[in-house]
């Protein structure tokens, strides 16, 4: 990085489009060019996006590597997200990363790869999504992976889910389940009602020889990492990606530990073999 | 490495050496207690007071002792200097349009600090400092820009106050490494050791003579006595496993019951270096057009104590007090060694002398070490 990580460069609002009523994605281009070609990231790792005079929240990229412009998928939370969705094209933010680990693409080869996602949790998930989709059309196939692949995600009710019209897409590589936890009278909704772990019925996969990215609430991602483990599982092979208060990004303010590890610098994205003993331990 | 033996009256030819290419920073006595800060000469030294320090207690008096250094460390700490409690990382000047962003360079002409009789556990401190904003992959710039060219002076502790317990954590009486000129108040000069080139440099010209015997037979019986003056002692070996091994332990709540969440431990803590930042506004910002505003990042010393510490939307990972007990303790004491590869601890004490209700670290730990089989 040729930037000073803990300082902000600036970075324009190209377009914005709503996702649904709370959540919108935004396009952003580093203003200056030196800083914008030095810039590489991974999919699964996330910027630091800042208003200057309001603060500074941490936003997973949404887009992949090879895309023109960098996308951040942002749900209205507090002061710096509501800001944020003040904004219009042409505006400046502030921008500091990328940060943190990514989702093991590498690690994939022939494996099943299961890719799981709750809620917002879809948003540093689309990243290695299109990665893959990308790869898959490149068909160079040596790093493109080949076991079966699957996308289970689940929204509050059908007017949550994100990018709904990318699924098409990415059923071309895909096997692509969706639920609900709660249906909307007025929209019809012909799929899944329940948590996610009810879309396992649908997916037949073989459990030693796969690869689980997880992102989602914790609850979520406890319940579900519990069930992939009965299934066999090996938690060497399940990724998740966990949140925690993050200050300054790269391991120097504490905000974001998680028993020994620092969420921002040694994830976002674990190994769960990695965090296990803290796993599901209240409070920690 | 060769001893040398420094008389008392020389030490003050030493000091100048030092002034002449540094800031000197040592002990100096402000409000009742040691601190540190910039010292003009070296009759500003407390020289004879004591300490008397204990869980929640410290008095400093002054007892006409005949050593010069005969107090050992307050509630500051190196960690002001290199990790300073406010620190401004950028200005900003933002329109709707634009942003634009500056980060002041530190004056090149400064003079590097050189710190003055630091005790061992502080050095050892700092050298945990470094671990932290310069062995990670993404480095401290500011840390840094101080940290380089920075001179030690360690002085061995003869006289360690009732909450020291370094030897427990293997930090000192004695400094090991990490100095560049070290001494040791003999009762008729300081013995002195080099600890690096930059060490050696500065003692040229500054008469001293080889060190015999005798004085390193007397550096070893007062190093010996100060060690069996510190009584509390720690499991290291047991460390980090017994902790992790009692999450659960009743004596979290019971500890939680006593602590007031106040911080007061981390702050005096030379090791712990959480921090917090937000954008900073002024008034005569605002005051500008309309449309545009400018600011500065502001980044203070946090403490896991603050019950906002692991606040996020929509939740808060630690709201209990018992949890960000446990928490602190399990950074210093087991987190670290798995973050860092050493404990996170020096054993200089402040935590013990500056917790207004005396909790003693040491102690809490012994509790829940003791109990193997409580799960
Ligand atoms: C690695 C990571 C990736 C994330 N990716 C996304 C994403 O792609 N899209 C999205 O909408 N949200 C994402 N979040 C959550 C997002 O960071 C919070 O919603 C956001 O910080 C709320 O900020 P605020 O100022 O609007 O809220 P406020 O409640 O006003 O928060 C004030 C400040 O507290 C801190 N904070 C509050 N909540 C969180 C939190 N959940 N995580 C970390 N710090 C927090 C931030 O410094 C924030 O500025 C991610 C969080 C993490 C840790
Ligand atoms: S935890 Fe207490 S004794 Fe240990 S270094 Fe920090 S202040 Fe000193
Ligand atoms: S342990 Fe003592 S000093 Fe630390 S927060 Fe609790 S009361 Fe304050």
């Amino acid at each position: 990085m040729i930037h000073d990580p803990m300082i902000p460069f600036e970075a324009t609002i190209r377009w914005i489009k709503k996702e649904t009523r709370d959540t919108a994605t935004y396009a952003m281009k580093i203003a200056d060019r030196r800083i914008a070609r030095a810039y590489r990231f991974q999919p699964g790792q996330f910027n630091m996006l800042s208003i200057p005079g309001i603060g500074e929240a941490p936003i997973s990229i949404s887009s992949a590597p090879e895309e023109e412009e960098i996308l951040h998928t942002v749900r209205v939370a507090g002061d710096v997200t509501t800001q944020l969705s003040r904004l219009r094209p042409g505006d400046a933010v502030g921008m500091r990363g990328p940060f943190g680990t990514s989702w093991p693409l590498d690690e994939v080869e022939d494996r099943d790869l299961l890719i799981v996602a709750g809620g917002l949790g879809i948003a540093p998930l689309r990243s290695a999504i299109r990665r893959i989709l990308h790869l898959a059309r490149r068909r160079k196939t040596a790093s493109c992976p080949t076991g079966k692949k699957f996308i289970l995600y689940g929204a509050k009710t059908p007017k949550d889910i994100l990018f709904r019209d990318e699924f098409p897409r990415y059923r071309s590589a895909f096997q692509v389940h969706l639920t609900v936890d709660k249906a909307d009278p007025e929209e019809s909704w012909k799929g899944e009602v329940g948590l996610i772990p009810t879309l396992m019925r649908h997916v037949s996969f073989n459990p030693l020889k796969s690869i689980v990215f997880l992102c989602g609430p914790e609850v979520m991602m406890q319940v579900f990492t519990k069930e992939l483990t009965a299934r066999g599982v090996p938690p060497e092979k399940i990724f998740v990606a966990m949140e925690r208060n993050m200050n300054c990004g790269v391991g120097l303010c504490g905000h974001c530990l998680f028993g020994p590890v620092f969420v921002c610098k040694d994830g976002p994205i674990f190994r769960l073999s990695r965090i296990v003993d803290f796993w599901g331990v209240r409070e920690i | 490495m060769s001893q040398l033996i420094l008389w008392k009256e020389d030490l003050q030819q030493l000091f100048h050496r030092l002034q002449a290419a540094y800031r000197v920073i040592g002990p100096l006595a402000a409000d009742g207690v040691v601190g540190l800060a910039e010292l003009e000469n070296l009759s500003s030294l407390p020289i004879g007071h004591r300490d008397r320090q204990g869980p929640g207690v410290y008095r400093l008096e002054n007892v006409g002792d005949a050593d010069i250094f005969s107090f050992v460390v307050g509630p500051d700490s190196v960690k002001r200097f290199l990790h300073p409690p406010v620190q401004h990382p950028y200005t900003f000047r933002k329109s709707r349009k634009r942003l634009h962003i500056a980060s002041p360079r530190a004056a090149p002409q400064e003079k590097p600090l050189a710190f003055f009789a630091l005790r061992p556990c502080d050095v050892a401190a700092l050298k945990l400092l470094d671990k932290v904003f310069l062995e990670s992959p993404l480095k401290d710039r500011r840390y840094q820009a101080v940290r380089d060219g920075v001179f030690l002076l360690a002085v061995n502790c003869l006289h360690p106050a009732e909450t020291c317990f370094c030897h427990a954590m293997q930090t000192g009486p004695e400094v090991r490494d990490g100095f560049d000129l070290s001494l040791t108040e003999l009762d008729a000069g300081f013995l002195v050791e080099i600890g690096s080139e930059k060490g050696k440099e500065i003692l040229n010209g500054v008469p001293t003579a080889e060190a015999t015997a005798r004085d390193a037979a007397e550096k070893a019986a007062k190093l010996e006595a100060s060690r069996s003056r510190m009584k509390r002692s720690v499991p290291l070996r047991a460390l980090p496993q017994v902790l992790y091994n009692h999450l659960e332990h009743p004596r979290w709540a019971e500890t939680a019951a006593r602590c007031l969440g106040c911080g007061n431990c981390t702050q005096v803590c030379p090791t712990c270096f959480c921090t917090t930042a937000h954008d900073h506004v002024s008034l005569a910002c605002l005051a500008q057009k309309e449309a545009q505003w400018c600011g500065s990042r502001v980044r203070l010393w946090d403490s896991c104590f603050s019950l906002n510490f692991a606040r996020v939307h929509g939740g808060n990972f630690r709201t209990s007090r018992k949890a960000r007990y446990r928490h602190w303790m399990l950074h210093k004491l087991a987190y670290w060694i798995d973050q860092f590869g050493t404990p996170g601890c020096v054993g200089c004490g402040r935590c013990i002398t500056w917790c207004p209700v005396g909790i003693d670290v040491t102690e809490e730990l012994e509790a829940i070490a003791a109990s193997r089989n409580v799960p």
